[in-house]
């Protein structure tokens, strides 16, 4: 988003409404084409990336129909609006204006080509699936984990035994901090110190679109299988998220995930409810 | 009366016997420093201050141990102890480029404060008499002169205070005594490259520069100047340092392959006009091997193209170039390595690789970052710099590389500093195929010799792209004119009948 451009967008708009309209009066054609030039205008330099010149177009094509089609919904309007354009090609009054009219849309059309043809080539782009379905099951270490009812073991000793819960949170920033932190971050916010090499980026835990809405079953998933175990429409071979199967036990990824929640301060989301 | 107006006089003097004071805070504010320290901070800097916790044995450099009273960052006099404000400023901003994070924004000023007086804690000093150190005024910033006089001025400086012994003579970090510096914990310490000075710990302003030398990082090898460059020099040297280096790293995600009509022939010139990008270089952690800390941080890359062929060249800053004994990926790997790490290890040399796709790639389809997999092999265009060969090899996975038998040609050099490797490969290799105006994915990997760097400990590189700039361009005029014309027909076309319509109607 570039709030800065679209904020003066909608004051051109303000003030078109409330200022300029005081000396001219503007029928529903001129408001049409000026609510096409704003929509424009915020497509195309109101979004941060960019978006491609094609989608663009799209939209406007969009846009257009959906004017001309609110244009000739009202039989009156559209009649009115019919006759001020024959108006304006066929009295000698508005020659001059037409002309440069005239001039003016054929080259808009040719600037637009060239600016088209000279757009920097984009790489393709790294659209990607941050939370796909999780398998149903995994095989973990030689076991089969069923992922729809695994529960974390070390959840219920949150209220009947709070020492031995204290010492699985000690132990899961015992495993962060040797593993996970230079690409996680030491807040976990996703900005380790090797976080700049990697794209994706690392997960930012504190953010409520990742763990925050997640089952505990599936950060077990995502931290056992890591990468690898992603779907392609995941691109596994991206993402810098190791398979921890190798180097960790069942308890430890379970503690560690106690002490993402732990840390972040957000509760797992409950299982049973599909995600 | 007279005890009113000895209550005033206390009362005025009250401020002046405080300054004398040392500035440790309250008993609450030590006590919550410590309380948020024990969350945030005690798993490197250890619950005791001494640095001795879970992620330490994998930080380079160590954490710091507070208990020494060493501090990088100080205002202060080379030797003497750091103000609150010192460590506060430590603490908001953190060390680039190490594990210590910026905490502005995640923790209140409030909670820095507290730190900065828990932390004095842990080194009684603070509350003797030398807890009050005399602070190194630093004067403001002149505006940076470009002047070549002044800037050679700098340069001499540079010269005769030894700067070059550990820095290098072009600033590179590689100055002859570079390889042997120890910090004051017995471990090694390498002198910073002025040529990339967002990495700087103590900030990289040029008041931070000027602050720098002229108090010295206490517990490193990094003297202070104080007493030995006069104050006309100092802003000489500190635009001096400031020249050798650009604001920012600038890291870049597609290196622009340039059409060449000849034969590529590896040398400096055939790269002369080609633009040059850079790329971060972080440490492998994902496999057995993990590299916490690797030598190199980033690499430069340029790259040409011709009919057949394509030429790319690699530059990154290394202090030694090792080109005794070998390296390899396949050499096998603990997860840790426990030797230490950055110490001459006779044994390792450096080597360098280029990793694409082993065929042209559909969509966003990668092989696996690491060295691929049997799904996806990738193709690894590998050099042991101690060798003066290089060939490709094709990578189904860490562990599981093999030779192709397809030779590469090759050429390298180590000068003042800086590795430069040059390839050159056919652009078509196997089902791999680098057509004019695509996008090839591509990364890197470094293994830095002197660092162990060796099998998968190594420096690595996320996948980027080549992209091959057609040779021609075509000409926007034609299309250009080609729309003007269509859309001013249609336009004559409408306002003609509709004009026509009118005067029938007119005369009618
Ligand atoms: C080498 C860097 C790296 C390390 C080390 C690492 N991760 Fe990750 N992790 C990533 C990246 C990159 C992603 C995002 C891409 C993805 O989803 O695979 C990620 C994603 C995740 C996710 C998924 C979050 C979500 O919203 O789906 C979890 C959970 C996770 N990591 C946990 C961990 C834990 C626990 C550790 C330590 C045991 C760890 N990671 C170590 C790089 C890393
Ligand atoms: C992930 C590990 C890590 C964490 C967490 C961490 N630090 Fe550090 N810290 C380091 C490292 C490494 C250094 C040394 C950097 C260097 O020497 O270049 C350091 C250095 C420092 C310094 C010394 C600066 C100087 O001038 O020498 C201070 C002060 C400091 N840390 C305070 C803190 C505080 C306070 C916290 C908690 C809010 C914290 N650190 C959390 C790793 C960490
Ligand atoms: C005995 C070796 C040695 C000499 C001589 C030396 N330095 Fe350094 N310098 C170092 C080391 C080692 C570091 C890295 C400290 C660290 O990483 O914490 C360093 C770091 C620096 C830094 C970056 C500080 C930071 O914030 O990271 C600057 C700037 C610098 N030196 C300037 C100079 C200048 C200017 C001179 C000469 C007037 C000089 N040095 C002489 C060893 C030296």
């Amino acid at each position: 988003m570039n709030l800065f451009v679209l904020l003066a967008i909608a004051a051109a708009m303000v003030l078109v409404q409330f200022v300029v309209t005081r000396w001219v009066k503007l029928n529903l054609l001129a408001w049409m084409g000026i609510w096409w030039v704003a929509l424009w205008a915020a497509f195309s330099y109101g979004i941060n990336p960019p978006l491609p010149n094609s989608i663009i177009v799209l939209f406007m094509a969009i846009i257009t129909i959906a004017l001309v089609a609110y244009l000739s919904a009202d039989n009156e309007e559209l009649k009115q609006a019919q006759e001020s354009i024959v108006r304006f090609m066929v009295t000698r009054q508005y020659r001059v204006a037409l002309l440069i009219v005239m001039f003016l849309i054929p080259a808009a059309v040719a600037a637009w080509t060239f600016a088209s043809m000279n757009e920097a080539p984009q790489p393709p782009s790294s659209g990607r699936t941050i939370h796909p379905p999780p398998p149903s099951s995994i095989t973990f270490q030689g076991t089969s984990i069923n992922l729809t009812t695994a529960n974390n073991p070390i959840r219920e000793l949150q209220h009947t035994d709070e020492a031995a819960f204290a010492e699985h949170v000690a132990n899961g920033r015992r495993i962060y901090f040797e593993n996970c932190f230079y690409c996680h971050g030491d807040n976990m916010e996703g900005a380790g110190m090797f976080a700049h090499g990697y794209d994706p980026l690392p997960a930012n835990f504190n953010d409520a679109t990742t763990i925050a809405m997640l089952q505990e079953s599936y950060l077990f998933w995502r931290i056992a299988k890591g990468a690898p175990g992603l779907p392609s429409e995941s691109t596994p071979w991206s993402s810098a998220m190791p398979a921890w199967e190798d180097f960790l036990t069942e308890e430890e990824i379970w503690e560690v995930i106690i002490f993402l929640y732990e840390f972040t301060g957000f509760e797992p989301r409950a299982q049973g409810m599909p995600h | 009366m007279r005890i009113l107006l000895t209550l005033l006089l206390v009362y005025i003097a009250y401020p002046a016997v405080a300054q004398q004071e040392n500035d440790l805070g309250t008993e609450a504010q030590r006590a919550e420093g410590k309380e948020v320290y024990d969350i945030k901070c005690a798993h490197c800097h250890g619950y005791e201050g001494d640095a001795s916790a879970v992620a330490t044995p994998y930080l380079r450099p160590t954490p710091r141990d507070f208990t020494s009273g060493n501090y990088k960052f100080r205002s202060t006099a080379s030797g003497e102890l750091p103000t609150t404000e010192d460590i506060k400023r430590s603490i908001r901003l953190g060390m680039p480029y190490t594990s210590m994070p910026a905490w502005e924004g995640i923790l209140s000023e409030t909670e820095i404060t507290d730190l900065a007086y828990y932390l004095k804690t842990f080194e009684p000093a603070f509350d003797g008499p030398y807890g009050n150190p005399t602070v190194v005024e630093i004067p403001r910033a002149p505006s940076y002169s470009a002047d070549p006089d002044h800037l050679a001025r700098g340069q001499e400086i540079f010269a005769a205070n030894q700067c070059a012994d550990c820095h290098g003579e072009n600033g590179r970090g590689n100055g002859e005594s570079a390889p042997e510096l120890m910090d004051d914990w017995g471990d090694p310490i390498r002198a910073a490259d002025m040529t990339k000075r967002w990495t700087f710990r103590a900030g990289a302003t040029r008041e931070d520069i000027y602050r720098t030398f002229m108090t010295g990082l206490n517990g490193t090898p990094m003297p202070s100047y104080e007493q030995t460059i006069d104050a006309e020099d100092r802003w000489a040297l500190v635009d001096y340092v400031w020249s050798l280096s650009r604001d920012t790293p600038d890291y870049g995600t597609t290196v622009t392959v340039q059409g060449r009509s000849g034969e590529l022939v590896l040398s400096e010139g055939l790269f002369e006009a080609a633009p040059q990008v850079y790329f971060p270089i972080v440490g492998q952690i994902t496999e057995p091997g993990r590299a916490f800390y690797p030598g190199v941080n980033g690499i430069s890359v340029k790259a040409v193209y011709n009919n057949s062929e394509i030429a790319i060249q690699l530059q990154w800053h290394d202090m030694t170039a090792e080109t005794d004994g070998m390296n390899n990926p396949l050499i096998e790997m603990p997860m840790f390595d426990p030797a230490q790490p950055d110490t001459t290890m006779d044994g390792w040399s450096d080597a360098v690789a280029i990793l694409l796709p082993s065929r042209t790639p559909e969509g966003l389809e990668r092989p696996y970052f690491m060295f691929g997999d049997s799904r996806f092999p990738m193709s690894i265009w590998y050099t042991d710099l101690a060798t003066d060969s290089a060939a490709v090899l094709i990578g189904q996975g860490s562990g599981r590389i093999a030779d192709n038998g397809i030779a590469l040609e090759r050429s390298a050099s180590y000068e003042d500093g800086v590795w430069t490797v040059q390839f050159k490969g056919p652009r078509n290799q196997g089902e791999l195929t680098m057509p004019e105006a695509t996008f090839v994915p591509i990364s890197f990997t470094i293994w830095d010799g002197f660092n162990g760097e060796r099998g998968n400990k190594r420096g690595l590189s996320a996948w980027y792209h080549l992209y091959l700039e057609p040779m021609e361009t075509q000409s926007a005029v034609l299309p250009m004119a080609k729309w003007f014309l269509i859309v001013l027909g249609a336009e004559l076309l409408i306002v003609g009948l509709v004009n026509l319509r009118a005067r029938r109607r007119k005369t009618a």
